[in-house]
């Protein structure tokens, strides 16, 4: 953890994690005997559901709960439907999950799945959209919004990270095919790269600008990217999407790339794992492998009361249980020593501004601390400006209180949002 | 199916690993030069005033806690601070009832009614200050407070001098030995040095705003050299006026106190800078000799009002692309 230097009249500087000069090859971990895939939506006892306990899937089978679902999650192996249950995340949302039981002897040739993928957004949204790397082709195919601009991830939006840097790196040619592939099925007039500035990867491409963000988190997030690169200002309370801009990883452009080559999907996600020392683990695993496994596999230690952090310690979230699943878009999983927990307090704010000198977005979170506390979500919105946070959690990470203020935030978008809809 | 617990909590996963206590700590411990220099000065007097002050200020928010069965939060040193901050601006001789009201005032009214650390609009050891002078004027003359006291320097408070004898006595007065503490006046604001260490101290590890603390001297100086420009027999210079009385004390250590403070930029200096003009205007016009309590609490008043200045948010009003 990085503490605030003896001497602070400067800002704290966080910075992003640099990939070493020559990466390992991340290790693989083996398939498990039973996998855990979430899906996207909440099980509705008043619909007839199409999958149940027992159900045989084959391996690259889309597996919806409903007739009219839209959602959709993709078996990485042949086998045996074991468990349908409820998940629900930290926001108390509702997600369903599905125990596959792993039988190899099933996977024969013909038992894989080839998808009919056309020149055409909406057939890969069919299909791809659970790959690793998760690509937004949900917002790509979407009619709403004409996405213009679309930015390549070649680099890590939390620190701690070097999942995108490797991918990126080590898969340059892949990248460039995956271009193409999107050139043709997609009508994107821009796309754009984005690399860390230190590094020397190659990024010769014909017509794709590269822009070099700095080591300094949060430089990588993407409303900081529009302002510092394409010169677009994320108006308050909308996302990139809403103004034509969509973000993608590399992991996922070469997931559409082998995709459109092979007519198969693939599973394999490369995740950044760090256990209590510190020491960075790259490993590849199936999705649907349960965490647990990974960590047997480097004898990584968990004891009672450490915290299990899934993406970066700024922006990640914790999960309860070493049975969570690796997914498409987890980038990293971080063991954190129950020692090195920060104590949160249920102090009032005390007016220190160490936020509102941080804060990339100017919000003036002293005040905007205090409505949440209230409740006045919208009075939060509308005068205290809860819609531009680019959700970067440097306020509570330097806060002196030691508000969860991140949380207040999120929360409150989250409330908001609610109170909009049923309005 | 878990063996054990994990910790669920929310992102940032991480923190600077600051807290109340680290900041109040840090804040006594650059009191402690002036403090300690008044004690050397004044004697076991002194040093029994601020005891009795530190104390009775933590007792205070003791009891208030526990009347208003509350999480006891003494721990987080808040009410220390108020205690020396208080005891700081005390005359060395001080009647034990005058020191205890006074921080029952600052903890109880100036801090507590309004909700506890942070809720308060006035730093709450100038609303104790405020009260005891109007309440009890007589025990702040320092000259008659330290009548007793043999001295190796002028005995005169500087600021009661040229209130009463105009500019000219403060010729009695060395700029140097102001800075050094040869001077009669509070037990922590004597000494000049050990309070711009302190405060420097606090500026460099960022738990006060050099905003406030630089543009607050500034004000001093710049309105007190127009005063003496235009008129040197009736208004002493701005280094006299800049290290003499709590002047220092306040630009360190009361006008930096978090929740009656500003925290955007341009609101910091005009706080601070209005600060130090409102001081030499009460020194110089009003009939307070000092005037640092008054004026700091005024500006308290009028803080969020000007902390209304602040930048726009991203993606509204005019920077939007
Ligand atoms: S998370 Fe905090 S620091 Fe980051 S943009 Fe939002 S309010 Fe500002
Ligand atoms: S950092 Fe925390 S205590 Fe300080 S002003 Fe911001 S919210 Fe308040």
């Amino acid at each position: 953890m990085i503490k605030r230097s003896f001497f602070s009249l400067t800002q704290p500087r966080l910075k992003y994690d640099l990939l070493e000069a020559d990466p390992k090859a991340p290790e693989s971990i083996p398939i498990p005997p039973n996998l855990i895939l979430l899906l996207n939506e909440a099980l509705d006892n008043t619909k007839s559901i199409i999958l149940k306990k027992g159900d045989k899937v084959k391996k690259g089978e889309k597996l919806s709960l409903y007739k009219d679902s839209t959602e959709y999650t993709i078996s990485p192996v042949s086998g045996v439907i074991n468990v349908i249950d409820t998940y629900s995340d930290d926001f108390g949302n509702k997600a369903t999950y599905l125990v596959v039981r792993n039988d190899p002897q099933q996977a024969s040739g013909e038992d894989i799945v080839k998808y009919e993928l056309t020149d055409d957004i909406e057939v890969a949204d069919q299909y791809l959209r659970t790959l690793p790397g998760a690509p937004p082709l949900k917002i790509l195919a979407s009619k709403e919004n004409t996405i213009q601009t679309l930015v390549i991830m070649c680099t890590d939006q939390d620190i701690l990270s070097t999942t995108a840097q490797y991918v990126a790196q080590s898969t340059m040619e892949e990248i460039k095919e995956g271009v193409r592939v999107l050139k043709r099925i997609a009508n994107i007039m821009k796309m754009c790269l984005v690399v860390s500035q230190d590094t020397n990867m190659q990024t010769e491409f014909d017509g794709i600008q590269t822009f070099r963000v700095s080591k300094n988190y949060p430089s990588a997030l993407p409303a900081m990217i529009m302002k510092d690169h394409l010169n677009m200002i994320l108006p308050a309370g909308q996302s990139p999407e809403d103004v034509g801009v969509a973000f993608i990883t590399a992991e996922a452009i070469v997931s559409i790339a082998k995709a459109y080559r092979t007519k198969t999907a693939t599973y394999e996600k490369v995740l950044t794992v760090i256990g209590k020392d510190g020491q960075r683990h790259m490993i590849k695993a199936t999705i649907g492998t349960p965490l647990r496994r990974i960590f047997n596999a480097f004898s990584l230690h968990i004891n009672e009361k450490d915290r299990l952090i899934i993406g970066g310690p700024m922006k990640g979230f914790a999960t309860y249980t070493h049975h969570h699943p690796v997914l498409p878009d987890m980038d990293t999983v971080i063991i954190q020593d129950r020692d090195l927990i920060p104590a949160l307090s249920d102090n009032a704010c005390i007016n220190c501004g160490k936020c509102i000198k941080i804060c990339p977005a100017n919000i003036p979170v002293n005040l905007l601390v205090r409505l949440l506390e209230a409740d006045q979500y919208e009075e939060a919105f509308d005068k205290f400006d809860l819609g531009s946070c680019i959700e970067c959690g440097l306020c509570a990470y330097v806060c002196l209180a030691r508000i969860p203020l991140y949380q207040y935030i999120r929360l409150g978008k989250h409330e908001f949002l609610k109170l909009k809809a049923d309005a | 199916m878990n063996k054990y617990k994990l910790t669920v909590s929310h992102a940032p996963f991480w923190h600077d690993g600051d807290s109340l206590f680290q900041m109040n700590m840090n804040i006594l411990l650059a009191a402690l030069p002036a403090a300690i220099f008044g004690i050397f000065q004044f004697g076991a007097s002194a040093f029994g005033v601020l005891a009795l002050s530190v104390g009775s200020a933590m007792f205070w928010e003791l009891v208030m806690n526990m009347v208003s069965k509350k999480p006891l939060s003494i721990g987080d040193l808040d009410a220390a601070v108020i205690g020396l901050m208080f005891g700081m601006m005390l005359p060395p001789i001080t009647p034990w009832w005058v020191v205890i009201t006074g921080t029952f005032v600052a903890v109880i009214v100036g801090k507590m009614i309004f909700g506890g650390i942070g809720a308060n609009p006035f730093n709450p050891a100038l609303i104790g200050m405020a009260i005891l002078m109007l309440s009890w004027k007589a025990f702040f003359d320092f000259d008659t407070s330290l009548v007793d006291f043999v001295f190796d320097f002028t005995e005169l408070a500087p600021l009661a001098a040229i209130k009463f004898q105009g500019a000219g006595a403060a010729e009695m007065f060395s700029v140097g030995d102001l800075f050094m503490g040869k001077e009669v006046g509070a037990i922590g604001s004597v000494f000049g040095l050990g309070l711009v260490l302190g405060g420097i101290y606090l500026i460099l590890r960022g738990y006060i705003r050099w905003e406030i603390s630089l543009s607050f001297i500034v004000g001093i100086i710049v309105t007190a050299f127009i005063f003496n420009m235009v008129n040197s027999e009736n208004y002493a210079g701005p280094l006299f006026h800049l290290f003499s009385g709590y002047t220092l004390l306040g630009a360190f250590f009361l006008m930096t106190e978090n929740s009656s403070s500003p925290v955007n930029t341009i609101p910091m200096f005009i706080y601070g800078f209005l600060g130090g003009l409102m001081i030499i205007l009460m020194r110089n016009i009003g009939s307070y000799a000092d005037g640092t309590v008054l004026a700091i609490l005024l500006l308290n008043l009028v803080n969020p009002l000007i902390d209304n200045i602040r930048p726009k948010a991203l993606g509204k009003g005019e920077n939007n692309a």
